[in-house]
């Protein structure tokens, strides 16, 4: 089987490109965290400097793990889904689910070798640029050098091989144990309703980021900037949560403008309401990164800029702790950007090439190119509205209690402008990658595309 | 269904039509100078050997596709090849599809399928009329069912009745019921033949299937891009025969060629 996934990496290079980028990226920024324990452990570095590179890595360590687990879980889905047909082959063939779940693993570790062998050299310039960021900030004393060392190569290799383990036997449990009929029909059927599991993992989520919006608002009052501790991962659990819930948000809260886009927005419109009822768990994949994006952005970037002004409205300067937490929190925001972007344009840009047979079936109908990206165009808006909302509401669970537990009141002074600014670069990357990829999928003739 | 029309005038007419494909230094010429002209209210097969140019001929005519050289005119009026979209709209008002493999989008119900091309045309969608189509083609109790709930000879016929809606002059079919049983493909053709006789529309059907070819009126030849014969009033057995020994020829022509 070994033989068989390295054939089939060769062949579709251009489907594994994102779970690749998604672990060479994963692994570049824990190996420059993870450098940080070895510099730590260099000789004559005080203990408070200790302190400091050390809890960098760790949290940031921790981040990637779930960061790469996730990302390199959805771009694997989508490049297995895309040869769901293929797999069914191998099936009818006579190919075991054991078989077939072995090719998949194997595809996987192959990726993560190389991505971990090409992360070394970018890690080690990664981790002497945040040294280099550490001393200029002063957090950390300017006769400290930067060590890249065994925890940076255990940690880097170590984080990204599991991440992309795990995800891999996740991706290929939930393909391989269909039936051979089931996963040939899998390929075009869409389910109709949304798996008890993925309602009940939802639910749990927003429970937990509820409780803890409690605890911030509750015990944490008071306690200065460490309500962070709390409320920094509440907008994650929030967003994570409606997510999850996806297939559902998009069915009902997509559905609102339903009436006006059948009325006035011509084929297009109505071929769009017609795509959102009966595409919600499709349209879902890409909902999900939008979510994660705006929430876990929204929420940090405003819970640290709430913590800012309360240090200066109380006449302080911040202390070396403070700095490096808001050090954290920037590259904690950094890296959720970026990865929830790799995410977004592989979901996007998967999912609509997957559609050409379907624009060339409406071509064939009678649409011209430029109503199939009109109908692309308003589907990217409902989808961008409907991951915008939830990922600002998300977004609420961590900016509301904390901004009561560090100033009493209620809501932020901080203006909408970070929050129309991460709008933006939703909106942007989401109508970008649909209509790049449908303005490439239009160039195949329509009665070729049909035929797909 | 009682009252016949009678169509008048020209529907299609290629004149001179070349298609060549592939690159300047190993061109390969599909269509090598074809012209015909079919009369409005007819009903025609265009049969021939794999590679014979089937395919291109249909795609040319419909304007899925631009010929190299040569004019295509539609109920007389030219099809000028500018951009896709100018194209699109040419056809959504003349002509109409059905394919071998449905291509019903499945996302929407029976009737909206069939509203679609009206919807796309701008043109005001009156469900009444597509009703009334898709109970003519025994469809009246599925409107609201989607393509994946009905068997393909079903699905087939809710792509005629999606053809018919336009009120287009020229329909055309692309093996049809290549992925038909026998009896639903018997159906088809059988509604494409009453297409002709009680709307008078014009057909045009590609296949290979003899037993379809013997629905039309006269089926035309071709071999290696050239239309190489003409059969009026075919039967199965008459097209089967003129199929072989066109088979035959063009593979004793191009053994000489060294093809």
């Amino acid at each position: 089987m070994l033989s068989l996934a390295l054939r089939s990496l060769r062949h579709r290079a251009t489907a594994f490109v994102a779970s690749f980028l998604a672990m060479l990226l994963g692994a570049v920024m824990i190996m420059s965290f993870a450098s940080m324990l070895d510099t730590a452990g260099g000789t004559g570095v005080s203990d408070a400097n200790v302190e400091t590179l050390v809890t960098m890595a760790s949290v940031v360590g921790g981040w990637s793990l779930i960061l790469v687990l996730f990302a390199v879980t959805s771009t694997l889905s989508l490049a297995v889904r895309q040869r769901a047909t293929e797999m069914a082959l191998l099936k009818s063939i006579g190919a075991t689910p054991a078989q077939l779940r072995r090719m998949i693993l194997g595809e996987t570790a192959v990726l993560a070798v190389a991505a971990v062998a090409l992360a070394v050299l970018p890690g080690m310039l990664g981790g002497r640029a945040l040294l280099a960021l550490l001393i200029d900030t002063e957090q950390v004393a300017p006769d400290v050098t930067h060590v890249f060392g065994p925890a940076a190569l255990s940690m880097g290799c170590g984080i990204t091989f599991v991440a992309a383990v795990g995800s891999a036997v996740l991706t290929a449990r939930r393909t391989t144990g269909l039936r051979v009929t089931e996963s040939l029909m899998d390929a075009t059927a869409e389910p109709r309703r949304m798996s008890r599991k993925r309602l009940v993992g939802g639910i749990v989520f927003l429970l937990l980021a509820a409780d803890l919006a409690v605890v911030t608002a509750t015990v944490m009052h008071g306690e200065g900037s460490d309500a962070m501790q709390t409320a920094g991962q509440t907008s994650i659990w929030a967003s994570i949560g409606f997510a999850l819930l996806g297939p559902v948000l998009v069915r009902r809260v997509a559905g609102l403008p339903a009436a006006p886009l059948e009325r006035f927005g011509g084929a297009a419109g109505h071929l769009t309401v017609q795509n959102v009822r009966q595409r919600a768990h499709q349209m879902a994949g890409a909902l999900m990164p939008i979510i994660l994006f705006t929430g876990i952005a929204t929420g940090t970037l405003y819970m640290q800029d709430v913590d800012s002004a309360a240090i200066a409205a109380e006449g302080l300067l911040k202390n070396d702790e403070q700095k490096s937490i808001e050090t954290l929190n920037f590259v904690v925001i950094g890296m959720v950007v970026l990865f929830a972007a790799i995410m977004l344009i592989n979901t996007l840009v998967a999912t609509t090439t997957y559609r050409r047979g379907e624009f060339g079936r409406q071509r064939l109908t009678g649409a011209t190119p430029g109503q199939v990206l009109a109908m692309v165009t308003l589907e990217s808006a409902v989808l961008t509205v409907t991951g915008v909302l939830f990922g600002a509401v998300a977004s609420l669970f961590t900016i509301l209690p904390f901004t009561f537990a560090r100033t009493d009141t209620v809501l932020p002074d901080s203006g909408p402008g970070t929050f129309l600014a991460i709008v933006a670069v939703a909106a942007v990357l989401t109508m970008a990658a649909s209509l790049a990829t449908a303005v490439r999928a239009l160039r195949i003739p329509a009665i070729e595309a049909a035929a797909v | 269904m009682t009252q016949r029309i009678k169509p008048q005038g020209e529907a299609l007419r290629l004149v001179s039509v070349r298609k060549v494909y592939g690159t300047e230094d190993n061109p390969v010429t599909a269509l090598a100078n074809v012209s015909l002209s079919l009369s409005a209210g007819t009903f025609t097969a265009v049969m021939g050997p794999s590679g014979s140019g089937k395919s291109t001929l249909l795609q040319c005519a419909a304007g899925l596709d631009r010929p190299t050289e040569g004019r295509v005119y539609v109920d007389g009026t030219e099809m000028t090849g500018g951009s896709e979209a100018e194209l699109t709209k040419f056809r959504r008002k003349r002509i109409g599809f059905v394919f071998q493999q449905f291509n019903l989008l499945p996302t929407l119900t029976v009737l909206q399928n069939v509203l679609l091309p009206l919807k796309l045309a701008g043109r005001r969608a009156n469900p009444d009329a597509a009703v009334d189509i898709l109970r003519r083609v025994g469809l009246g109790d599925r409107l609201g069912h989607r393509p994946a709930e009905l068997s393909g000879g079903q699905q087939q016929r809710v792509a005629i009745a999606r053809a018919l809606v336009t009120s287009p002059k020229l329909i055309f079919g692309d093996e049809p019921t290549g992925a038909l049983d026998t009896r639903s493909a018997r159906e088809v053709l059988t509604l494409l033949q009453e297409t002709v006789r009680f709307y008078g529309r014009t057909v045009v059907l590609v296949t290979h299937d003899p037993v379809a070819a013997s629905y039309a009126d006269s089926v035309l030849f071709l071999a290696d891009g050239h239309l190489v014969g003409h059969l009026a009033d075919p039967t199965a057995e008459a097209v089967a025969e003129r199929l072989t020994r066109l088979g035959d020829e063009v593979a004793a022509r191009r053994a000489m060629s060294g093809v």
